[in-house]
């Protein structure tokens, strides 16, 4: 027994004393540096305007949605949607989607009624979670691909890379399909040096839920929620020093939250930049750039309003209520909290099964992210839908038929209604039944005016950097050190630094 | 020499299906492993670059796999001792024939039904901070259970997944000891008796002796289960409270939710392949360490 | 198994009487307590409506049953589609290897030919090869196969063994060789010698393997997770998983699922009990 115990200890100190202090993303050798090839600057004349003589090629314009590269759109796979009126039917569609519950139900009895309006098309939906959509996908071969999936937000360069998909400008411009009605900032979202890539169709923002009830014991004004950081500490402070509840605030860790996404939330409404090349539009992103000034004193107040008492740290949140449940919590209450837009709908159901009596449906607020100076604007969260490259053309020109119905005005305001999704054109707002729920209840209508508010320049669109959710994650992992009371630069630094690393292995790989 | 020819084609249709079926998903995987090994991928696995076989010492070597490492091991020596010693208590408790002993052998057993999401899905129930039976009753005697909850709070979350762990084994560590006690001759312990040894004695010289083959198997099987804990982790803290993770396994290293390598097929083969040495070393040492220190006693 | 009315243990042959009996009845009905009552809870649970199953401690009382939850956990959950994947997969596989087992032992017990060594040390080699390692290559494979999702992904991999092959030619080695010898020259092939003789002397152990592998097979949750993609196909291990997410009033929802879920392997180790503990003990109490 000795000898085993002797043994194993010293395997344990060998193995110990093996540690690199490296990160697993950098094993291997170093990759022969890839210079990065200079994308051609995109020029954007107006009607009329010609090109200077003399001039070198002017740097990128900032307009917000730069014009289709057409050299670009040309390497990429074709949209031939013309193919659709000539194929016989029925084609069968499959479609990879990660809703779940009332929504999965929701999104198929929209494809039902597709399917049973015309008989041309035939589309199968297959459910899964996102994150399990995101790894079938990713795992299969060209052979084992659906014709359309649905993938969040934070996919977008990754689905790039994959060099899987047909870019929905392609099918735009094939069919000549009218944009016009869609919110500008969130067709953007998903576009890349030039081209746009997915059409959006479920899409979310943060918003501030908060205690109108907690806010008037307060002797705060009800209808009148903090904008600005500044002021969600000063009401904080009135909340907690009054009794009307433990916490002002509940905030978390979660990649998709307060660790990750929000970051970038708060960076978009600074006016500032989360990643390089424009948050990785015009080019690849190569680093991140939040540990700067912005961030530092972002992290700052967030731990200060952590360790003053003044926010509770729910945690990592992987289920996704704890912050909201926090605002019903018996004992020790917060009286307002971040969350998706999305969850509306689901938080008023619980809230009327009477379960919580210290918060009904009337108590419940809602209104825009507080931000830095209280700038307004969000970024679009949700999901969009992509057109996979089959190779068949009949069913390529089917997908396009098929998302741009759920895109159309009419099922846009279903879907919304039903599911508290921001519907992405404007003129789903004028027809019902979306137009009955915003009248009737216009706490859904506050995610769309704070879409709608975001300044118009390049900073509103989110990062597209391919390992997106990977860099959140470690971010996430800087946040909770730092709500843990850890020295805010040397944590912002850590996660920097991994996150640079992520991106650059990233790259590396897809390059 | 012809005769060992006769049976050639018999042989070789009987032992066809298995050869077939093990050396396409079983030995292939290993070489392909460990050719994958030494690269680094995209996404989709199609475009891939040379890492050199200077990535396996480099993910050996990184704090991810070593911290992994390490909490697989913790979660080990956590789950086998109490395991082993439960199992065995337990079966030498139930080892009397006493009226009723049989239901108790079955309360005893019961959780070998429990497959280990069964078993982690009961315990994450229990151990909900907002609303699990535990929390609501036991949060005055220790508070961490509600705040923040046993599976949130960094110090407590890979203890809470062991207990779960142990729970879900203690059915089979039961069975397994019982058989062997019930295998042990009883003129070993009549001998014994009359050579004045009182129970302790005759527990540390006859039965335990006895049982060392069964506990040696024991050994291996519950260690063997820890460091390959995926499911466990996966349903009940999904690698642990950040930032801390103080319950990412090896295998949810590769395979987890929030893995960071989970899209580089190459950095996943390198991990696992690395994974089959740990075992492979860990079953050598359990095999000599401990099978050497087994006599039959006769 | 040997019967024996005396004490065996630690005891010796007097039987327990007095404080002694109290003190062992008290000591097992306090552990029977601890183990059981995870299980009890959990049933208790599955058996109430969501607001009561997080009523503590009245949760704990047998009272206000209702089958509701369990309902509703099997329509949510789609858990008959799942335990039909579950069951089929795992018959299948039982089926496969016990097959393949009683072929490839037969081989190694009742042939000789040459490369016996080699092949028998190729089977040996796969005893040490863990799940970890294979899934990330077989998922590939599967992908090349096109057997993402579909049962053959699912059953076909786990088909052979090598513990069952093990278990099996441990009984055929005990067959002497002369009846082999003597049935060879009654002009008895071998396949029917495996089949009129081999098999019938195994039975006890086949019966094992068969109970050990389904249980094996059912509770499998790497691999499943790996390939399956919809619930078509999606065992009830992994597919327990959804009905986690919803509202935490419902929580009670994950509960129905898992006594569902547990509730066939149950039924079948009350029934099966000898042949599980064959089973079990099969790698541990051998010479």
């Amino acid at each position: 027994m000795n000898r085993l115990v002797a043994l194993t200890s010293v395997a344990v100190l060998v193995a110990a004393s093996c540690g690199s202090g490296e990160s697993i993303i950098t094993a291997g050798k170093e990759p022969t540096v890839v210079t990065q090839p200079t994308q051609p600057p995109q020029i954007t004349l107006a009607p009329g305007e010609t090109l200077p003589v003399g001039e070198t090629l002017p740097t990128v314009e900032t307009t917000i949605a730069p014009t289709t590269t057409a050299a670009l759109l040309d390497t990429l796979p074709d949209c031939p949607t013309e193919a659709l009126a000539a194929a016989s039917g029925p084609i069968e569609l499959t479609f990879w989607h990660g809703m779940s519950g009332p929504l999965a139900d929701e999104l198929t009895k929209l494809a039902n009624d597709y399917n049973a309006g015309q008989s041309k098309v035939h589309v199968t939906l297959i459910e899964g979670t996102y994150e399990q959509t995101i790894d079938k996908y990713l795992q299969s071969g060209q052979g084992n691909r659906p014709d359309l999936v649905q993938m969040p937000e934070y996919m977008v360069q990754t689905m790039v890379d994959t060099k899987s998909v047909v870019p929905v400008d392609a099918c735009i411009e094939s069919s000549g399909y009218d944009t016009s009605a869609f919110l500008p900032t969130v067709l953007d979202a998903w576009a890349t040096q030039g081209v746009r890539w997915a059409l959006p169709f479920n899409i979310s923002n943060p918003v501030l839920f908060y205690n109108k009830r907690m806010f008037a014991a307060a002797g705060l004004d009800p209808d009148n929620p903090p904008a600005s950081l500044d002021d969600l500490r000063a009401d904080s402070e009135a909340i907690v020093s009054s009794g009307a509840a433990k916490y002002g605030i509940s905030v978390d860790t979660n990649f998709d939250g307060g660790g990750g996404w929000y970051i970038e939330q708060w960076f978009a409404k600074a006016g500032e930049f989360y990643a390089d090349n424009e948050n990785g539009r015009t080019a690849r992103a190569t680093k991140v750039l939040y540990n700067n000034a912005t961030g530092q004193s972002l992290m700052t107040f967030m731990q200060s309003m952590v360790t003053d008492g003044l926010a509770f740290n729910v945690g990592d949140n992987a289920g996704g209520l704890d912050h909201l449940l926090k605002l019903a919590d018996s004992a020790e209450p917060a009286a307002m909290t971040i969350a998706s837009s999305a969850t509306i709908g689901g938080v008023l159901t619980v809230l009327d099964s009477g379960q919580f009596p210290q918060i009904t449906n009337d108590d419940l607020g809602i209104a825009a992210m507080p931000g830095p100076d209280g700038k307004p604007g969000a970024l679009v969260g949700g999901a969009a839908l992509y057109v996979v490259d089959t190779g068949d053309d009949a069913r390529t020109a089917a997908s396009w038929d098929f998302i741009t119905y759920l895109t159309a005005a009419q099922r846009q305001s279903e879907w919304s209604s039903v599911t508290g999704y921001v519907p992405v054109r404007t003129d789903a707002l004028t027809l019902d039944p979306l137009q009955t729920t915003l009248t009737t209840d216009p706490r859904f209508k506050v995610a769309y005016d704070q879409l709608l508010s975001a300044p118009d320049v390049p900073t509103s669109l989110g990062p597209i950097v391919g390992p997106l959710r990977e860099v959140r994650t470690v971010t996430a992992s800087g946040v909770a050190a730092i709500f843990g009371g850890a020295d805010v630069a040397t944590s912002l630094a850590t996660a920097s630094a991994q996150s640079d690393a992520l991106i650059a292995d990233y790259n590396s790989r897809n390059g | 020499m012809k005769r060992r020819w006769r049976d050639f084609p018999v042989a070789v249709g009987m032992l066809l299906p298995s050869a077939v079926i093990l050396g396409v998903f079983v030995i292939y995987p290993l070489v392909r492993a460990v050719q994958l090994g030494h690269l680094r991928c995209d996404a989709t696995g199609t475009r891939c670059r040379e890492g050199g076989w200077v990535q396996y010492v480099d993910v050996f070597r990184s704090n991810e796999f070593q911290h992994a490492l390490f909490n697989t091991t913790r979660l080990a020596i956590m789950t086998v001792p109490i395991g082993l010693a439960l199992g065995i208590g337990l079966a030498v408790l139930a080892d009397k024939q006493i009226r009723g002993v049989g239901f108790f052998r079955t309360v005893f057993s019961s959780t070998v039904a429990t497959s280990v999401a069964v078993a982690s899905l009961v315990w994450f129930v229990l151990l909900q901070p907002q609303v699990g039976l535990l929390p609501d009753l036991f949060h005055g005697l220790i508070p961490t259970l509600k705040q923040p909850g046993l599976l949130n709070d960094p110090t407590t979350a890979l203890p809470a997944l062991a207990v779960s762990s142990i729970w879900a084994s203690l059915g089979f560590t039961f069975i397994v000891m019982t058989a062997a006690l019930q295998g042990i001759p009883r003129e070993l312990y009549e001998s014994a008796f009359v050579d004045g040894a009182g129970g302790w004695m005759r527990f540390t010289n006859v039965t335990l002796p006895m049982l060392g083959p069964t506990i040696v198997f024991t050994t291996v099987v519950l260690t063997t289960r820890a460091y390959q804990a995926y499911a466990e982790v996966a349903l009940l803290t999904q690698g642990g409270p950040n930032p801390e993770r103080p319950t990412e396994s090896m295998a949810y290293l590769i395979y987890g939710q929030t893995s960071l390598i989970k899209n580089d097929i190459g950095l996943k083969s390198t991990a696992a392949v690395l994974l089959f040495f740990v075992l492979l070393v860990l079953a050598l040492v359990q095999f000599r360490g401990l099978d050497r220190r087994v006599h039959y006693g006769n | 198994m040997a019967t024996r009315s005396d004490a065996p243990g630690t005891g010796a042959t007097e039987s327990l009487h007095g404080a002694r009996k109290v003190g062992r009845y008290a000591l097992l009905i306090f552990v029977g307590f601890l183990v059981l009552f995870p299980i009890y809870a959990t049933l208790m649970q599955a058996l109430k409506s969501g607001p009561d199953a997080i009523d503590h401690p009245k949760s704990l009382l047998p009272i206000n049953l209702t089958l509701d939850t369990l309902r509703s956990a099997w329509t949510i959950g789609d858990l008959g589609r799942l335990m039909l994947n579950s069951i089929f997969v795992s018959v299948a596989v039982t089926l496969g290897v016990i097959i393949t087992s009683l072929l490839a032992a037969y081989a190694f017990a009742f042939l000789d030919f040459p490369g016996k060594g080699a092949v028998f040390a190729f089977f040996l080699a796969t005893l040490l090869v863990p799940a970890e390692l294979t899934v990330v290559v077989n998922q590939r494979t599967m992908d090349s196969l096109g057997w993402i999702n579909s049962y053959q992904g699912l059953i076909v991999p786990l088909v052979a063994t090598t513990f069952g092959m093990f278990l099996v030619r441990q009984v055929f080695l005990t067959v002497p060789k002369d009846l082999r010898e003597a049935a060879a020259l009654d002009g008895v092939g071998h396949l029917r010698f495996l089949g009129e003789v081999a098999v019938p002397l195994c039975r006890p152990t086949l019966g094992a393997l068969a109970l050990f592998t389904f249980l094996g097979t059912w509770n499998q949750y790497l691999w499943p997770q790996a390939i399956t993609t919809d619930d078509a196909h999606r065992t009830i291990q992994i597919g327990l998983e959804r009905l986690k997410i919803g509202d935490i009033d419902k929580l009670n929802l994950v509960t129905a699922g898992t006594v569902i879920a547990s509730l066939p392997i149950f039924i079948m180790l009350i029934a099966f009990q000898r042949q599980l503990v064959r089973g079990l003990t099969a790698g541990a109490v051998k010479g």
